[in-house]
C-alpha cells in the first residue's frame, strides 16, 4: 500500500500532472465565473429556470432581460469556449515545465492551433467554430496545447531565431489544419456518428441495466471532460417521460408509472446532486473532513453553482477532472445511488419522478418536485447524500496523503 | 463571536432557508401539476357518432365532409364496425395532433327494436373500451342519430359508470331519437322509455344534452313522432347539467335526411367540437453543464 502511495506520489510529480495542475489553476477563476454566470442566466433569469419559476423573478426584477444577456455573454465567453483557454494554458505551461521558463507566445500558438481545428467555413464570410468542440472540448484543447508545447520545445534553438520559429509555427498550423480537414471529412462521411451515443431508451435488454450502464458511461466521459449520453438536467421530452407524465396526469398520481427506470427517474432524480459524480457530496465531505485550505476555499466557492447542478468549477478546482484518485468514486457513487433508488422504486416504496421540474432544480429536490411532493423521495435524497459523503471521505484522505508525499519528494 | 458560535448561526440560517425553499417549491409544484392535469384533460376530445337502424358506419361520411369544408385542420374520421360476433373492424385513421377526431361506431346487426338496442349498447361498450385503450382520451362527446341516441343512452345508464372516474362524456346530441318509439302519446310509455326513466339516476350529472327533432309537419319528421323525440326530457331533464331541445324545419328536415341537414351540421359545429386546442408542456430547453 505504501509503495502504491509512493508510486502515485511520484506520478503526481510527473511533468504531465504538473502541466495539468497549473493549467487548472489558471482555468479555475474563469470556469467559476462562467458556471456562476450560466446558473444566473438559466436558473435565475430565464423563465423556465428553477428560481425564476418559483419566485417569479422575471416578473418583478427590473432589467432582467439585460442582465440575462450580460450573464449569457459572460457564460459564452468563459465556459462556452473553455477548450480555448485549455489550449492556451497547456501550451504555455508545457513549455514552462520543460524549459523552466515560458513566454506568452507559446500559449498564443496553442490557442491559435485550437482555433484552427475548431474553425468551420461558412458561406457569406461569417466566422463560425465547431460548437461542441468549443464548449465540451477541454480535453481536445489540452491535448492540442500539449502537442503544440512539445513541438515548440522539441527544437533546441533559442526563440530569437526567427527562421526556426517560423518553421515550427508552419508545422503546428499545418497539423492543425489537417486535423480540421480530417474532422470535417469524417463528419461528412458520417464516421463520427459512431461516437455519438444517443437515445435515453433501450432498444433491447432490461431498462434498469441500460440506465445504470449509460449513467456510468456519462460519469466516465464527464470525468474526461466530454458530455455523456445523459444530459445535465432532465428534459422531460423523451417518449418514456411523456408516457409517464400522461399516465400520471390521467391517474392523478405519480404511482405505477409505466416506465419506472429511466434517466429522469433514476439518474437525474437521485444520482446527479450538484452535477455529475454527486459533486454536492464531495463539497460537503471536503468542508467537513478536509483541513486543506486550498480545497476548502475551492469547495466554498463552488457551492453556488453546484447547488444548481453545475459541477464544472469543482471538477477543475479540486481537481477531479483527469484525476485517477477520484475516478472510482466519481463513477461508483452515482451508480450506488441509482441502484438504491431503483430498489425503492421496485419495492413500490417510492413513486417515480414524472412531473417536469424547471431547469436547474437543486438535485435533491428533483425527485421531490417530480413526484409532486413525495416526502419519502426527499428523505431518500438526503439519506443518499449522507452515504455519498461517507463514500467520498477515504478518497479525499487518499488525495491529501498523495499530495503530501508528493510534496515531500520535492 | 467564537468560531463555533459562527458555525451554528450559519447552520441555522441555512436550515431556515432550505425549509423555506422546500415549502415554496412544493406550493409551486402543486399548482403546476394541477394546471398540467387541466391541460392534459383538454387535449384529445373525440366526437363519437352512432348511426341509427338500417345504417352502417358509413352513414356520416357526407356529414363529416361538410363539417370539414374550408377547415385548415380537418377532423379525421375513424370508423369501427362491430360484427354480429362482437368482432371489431377499424378503418380510417386519426391524424397526429388532431384533437377532435370523429369516430363512427356502426353495427352489422342494425335492426330496430328494444332488444337489439340493448344488444347494440353492449356491443358499443366493447368498441368503446377498445377505442379508449387505443386513444387514451379523458373526455369525449357523442352524436347519436335516431336509434344511435337510444343506444348511447342505454350505454350511459348501464355500462358508463365503470369508466366515469377516468373518462368523462361532456356533451350528447341526439338527432331525431325516438325515445318512445312510434307512440304519439306520452301516456303510452314503451318498455324502453320506462326502463330509461327508471335508471335515469345513473346518468352523469355534468352532461350537456341537446335533443334535436326534425319536422316534416307539425307532429312528426315523417317517421318519428315529435312527442317521441321530446319524451327524452323525461329521461334527461333534471338529472343532467343542461338539457336543451331544438326543432329543425325546412328542407332536409325529414328523419333520414337529418344528418345532411345544413342547420344540424352547423349545430354540431357550434355546440359539439368546441374543445380547446391542446397546450404543449414546455420542454426544459436550456442545458446546464
Amino acid at each position: 500500500m505504501n509503495r502504491l502511495l509512493m508510486l502515485t506520489a511520484s506520478a503526481y510529480r510527473s511533468k504531465v500532472v504538473q502541466i495539468t495542475e497549473q493549467t487548472f489553476q489558471l482555468l479555475f477563476p474563469v470556469i467559476l465565473l462562467g458556471s456562476s454566470a450560466e446558473v444566473l442566466q438559466f436558473v435565475f433569469l430565464t423563465a423556465s429556470g428553477y428560481v425564476a419559476t418559483i419566485f417569479n423573478v422575471p416578473q418583478w426584477l427590473p432589467f432582467d432581460r439585460e442582465l440575462s444577456v450580460l450573464m449569457g455573454t459572460v457564460y459564452h465567453c468563459t465556459l462556452g469556449m473553455v477548450g480555448l483557454y485549455g489550449a492556451y494554458g497547456t501550451s504555455y505551461f508545457t513549455v514552462k515545465v520543460y524549459r523552466r521558463q515560458s513566454s506568452p507566445s507559446a500559449g498564443l500558438i496553442g490557442l491559435l492551433a485550437f482555433l484552427m481545428i475548431a474553425f468551420q467555413p461558412r458561406n457569406g464570410g461569417r466566422v463560425a467554430f465547431n460548437p461542441p468542440l468549443m464548449a465540451e472540448g477541454l480535453l481536445v484543447g489540452m491535448l492540442v496545447g500539449y502537442v503544440c508545447g512539445r513541438i515548440l520545445i522539441a527544437f533546441k534553438n533559442q526563440q530569437t531565431n526567427w527562421g526556426q520559429m517560423m518553421w515550427r509555427l508552419a508545422l503546428i498550423f499545418a497539423l492543425a489544419i489537417s486535423v480540421n480537414l480530417l474532422m470535417s471529412y469524417l463528419r461528412r462521411t458520417g464516421a463520427l456518428s459512431v461516437l455519438v451515443i444517443s437515445g435515453p431508451q433501450p432498444t433491447s435488454g432490461h431498462p434498469l441495466t441500460f440506465v445504470l450502464m449509460m449513467g456510468a458511461l456519462t460519469e466516465l466521459l464527464s470525468w474526461i471532460g466530454i458530455g455523456g449520453p445523459f444530459t445535465a438536467s432532465p428534459t422531460f421530452t423523451d417518449p418514456a417521460s411523456i408516457a409517464n407524465l400522461n399516465h400520471a396526469l390521467k391517474a392523478g398520481s405519480p404511482w405505477n408509472a409505466p416506465h419506472l427506470y429511466t434517466d429522469t427517474t433514476l439518474f437525474h432524480s437521485f444520482a446527479n446532486f450538484g452535477g455529475n459524480g454527486v459533486m454536492l457530496a464531495l463539497i460537503i465531505a471536503i468542508l467537513i473532513f478536509s483541513k486543506q485550505a486550498g480545497s476548502r476555499t475551492v469547495s466554498k466557492w463552488s457551492i453556488f453553482p453546484a447547488v444548481f447542478n453545475s459541477h464544472y468549477a469543482m471538477m477543475v478546482g479540486i481537481p477531479v477532472l483527469f484525476n485517477p484518485i477520484f475516478l472510482l468514486p466519481f463513477v461508483l457513487v452515482p451508480v450506488v445511488n441509482m441502484t438504491i433508488a431503483a430498489m425503492f422504486l421496485a419495492l413500490h416504496w417510492l413513486p417515480a419522478a414524472v412531473y417536469p421540474v424547471p431547469a436547474g432544480t437543486p438535485g435533491p429536490l428533483i425527485a421531490f418536485l417530480g413526484t409532486n411532493g413525495n416526502w419519502a423521495s426527499l428523505l431518500l435524497g438526503i439519506f443518499l447524500i449522507a452515504i455519498d459523503v461517507l463514500m467520498y471521505v477515504p478518497f479525499i484522505k487518499l488525495a491529501e496523503r498523495v499530495q503530501k508525499s508528493a510534496g515531500e519528494l520535492k | 463571536m467564537t468560531w463555533q458560535k459562527k458555525h451554528w448561526v450559519v447552520a441555522l440560517i441555512s436550515i431556515v432557508m432550505v425549509v423555506a425553499v422546500i415549502v415554496v417549491s412544493l406550493q409551486w409544484s402543486r399548482k403546476n401539476v394541477s394546471q398540467l392535469a387541466q391541460r392534459h384533460n383538454s387535449t384529445l376530445v373525440p366526437l363519437i357518432m352512432i348511426p341509427g337502424s338500417s345504417a352502417t358506419e358509413n352513414r356520416f361520411d357526407s356529414l363529416v365532409k361538410t363539417l370539414n369544408v374550408n377547415r385548415r385542420n380537418p377532423h379525421s374520421l375513424l370508423k369501427i364496425r362491430v360484427a354480429k360476433n362482437d368482432h371489431l373492424t377499424f378503418s380510417g385513421q386519426i391524424r397526429p395532433r388532431d384533437h377532435a377526431p370523429i369516430v363512427v361506431v356502426g353495427f352489422e346487426n342494425n335492426q330496430d327494436g328494444y332488444s337489439n338496442i340493448k344488444n347494440q349498447a353492449r356491443q358499443f361498450n366493447i368498441a368503446f373500451k377498445a377505442l379508449n385503450e387505443r386513444l387514451s382520451f379523458s373526455r369525449f362527446e357523442v352524436v347519436g342519430h335516431s336509434n344511435g341516441g337510444l343506444i348511447f343512452t342505454v350505454f350511459l345508464e348501464k355500462d358508463y359508470s365503470q369508466y366515469a372516474n377516468e373518462v368523462q362524456v361532456t356533451k350528447l346530441m341526439t338527432i331525431g331519437s325516438p325515445f318512445n318509439f312510434n307512440e304519439r302519446s306520452i301516456n303510452n310509455k314503451t318498455q324502453m322509455l320506462s326502463d330509461l326513466i327508471k335508471n335515469r339516476r345513473e346518468l352523469p350529472t355534468n352532461l350537456n344534452v341537446y335533443s334535436v327533432a326534425g319536422t316534416k309537419n307539425y307532429t312528426s319528421d315523417g317517421i318519428v313522432p315529435l312527442t317521441s323525440v321530446m319524451a327524452s326530457r323525461y329521461v334527461f331533464q333534471g338529472q343532467v347539467k343542461h338539457f336543451t331541445t331544438m326543432t329543425v324545419s325546412g328542407s332536409d328536415a325529414q328523419h333520414s335526411d337529418l344528418p345532411q341537414n345544413r342547420q344540424i351540421v352547423s349545430l354540431i359545429n357550434n355546440y359539439m367540437l368546441t374543445a380547446k386546442r391542446r397546450y404543449r408542456v414546455r420542454p426544459n430547453e436550456p442545458e446546464l453543464h
